[in-house]
């Protein structure tokens, strides 16, 4: 496995009929934060959306990033939407549960 | 068989672009080491939240470095993370907390960064004094046993 590397961090917006799909890749820390928030920001307040983000290519993620991940699932929460995580690499989805967001996401999954 | 401990010494800007070169040399010393991948996953999420303390809270606005220190052992590595700003003292008592007991109407956000430090090292000792910066030693021992990367 080639952990080795230092990989700069990337996000893609696809958006599929009603469901818009974040796709990042790379190392999601404090450094890239701004930039994350910033491809966030406009699809948080979408309540036509579906928001999902997919993390096969994320290869790190740090507690500024869960946290921005919690302000999103709170802002959506109180809008009534969805905002889902698919393909959680094992090593990122250990510190979902160690922090305890794992169940924000997975009491959405039978909602809808 | 030695008790020697030997030390690898880095000093970086407290500036966020700088975290990811730790976790680089971290990812060097702990898998020449025998650590697990696992294990060093855990190391590079606990070190990178003690840098992130340092970044965001040692200094305010003020250029600083922080001090990154691997002590390599036979049986442990023990990564200190230091820096001469302001303490983070409130941030270490306050904010040690996990979302399992809450609603997600009542979360905070941030200071899980503490936390999942605890959680991923076998050892974590913050020494804080006010206007003498912080200095936080993390240790993961070494099982002989384990798949090595």
């Amino acid at each position: 496995m080639n952990t080795h590397k230092s990989e700069k961090f990337h996000a893609t917006t696809k958006t599929e009929g009603s469901v818009c799909t974040v796709y990042l890749s790379g190392e999601l820390d404090l450094s890239v934060a701004p930039d994350f928030r910033l491809v966030m920001e406009p699809l948080v307040g979408d309540t036509a959306l579906d928001l999902v983000i997919n993390m096969k290519e994320l290869k790190y993620i740090d507690s500024t990033g869960i946290g921005i991940l919690l302000s999103i699932l709170k802002a959506r929460h109180g809008m009534d939407v969805k905002f889902t995580v698919e393909e959680v690499p094992p090593q990122i989805q250990k510190l979902f549960d160690m922090t305890g967001i794992a169940k924000f996401f997975a009491s959405q999954e039978n909602s809808h | 068989m030695s008790d020697d401990i030997q030390k690898v010494i880095l000093q970086l800007p407290a500036s966020a672009e700088y975290v990811d070169i730790v976790r680089l040399n971290l990812y060097g010393i702990a898998s020449k080491m025998g650590f697990s991948y696992e294990d060093i996953e855990d190391m590079k999420v606990a070190v990178s939240e003690a840098c992130n303390n340092s970044v965001l809270y040692a200094y305010d606005q003020v250029d600083g470095f922080v001090d990154v220190i691997f002590e390599v052992s036979a049986d442990a590595l023990s990564i200190t993370v230091k820096d001469e700003g302001e303490s983070f003292d409130n941030v270490a008592s306050e904010e040690r907390i996990t979302l399992h007991d809450k609603e997600l109407s009542d979360v905070q956000v941030g200071g899980l960064g503490f936390y999942l430090m605890q959680a991923l090292m076998d050892e974590v000792n913050v020494i804080s004094e006010s206007g003498k910066g912080t200095v936080v030693t993390l240790t993961k021992r070494l099982l002989l046993s384990e798949e090595r990367v």
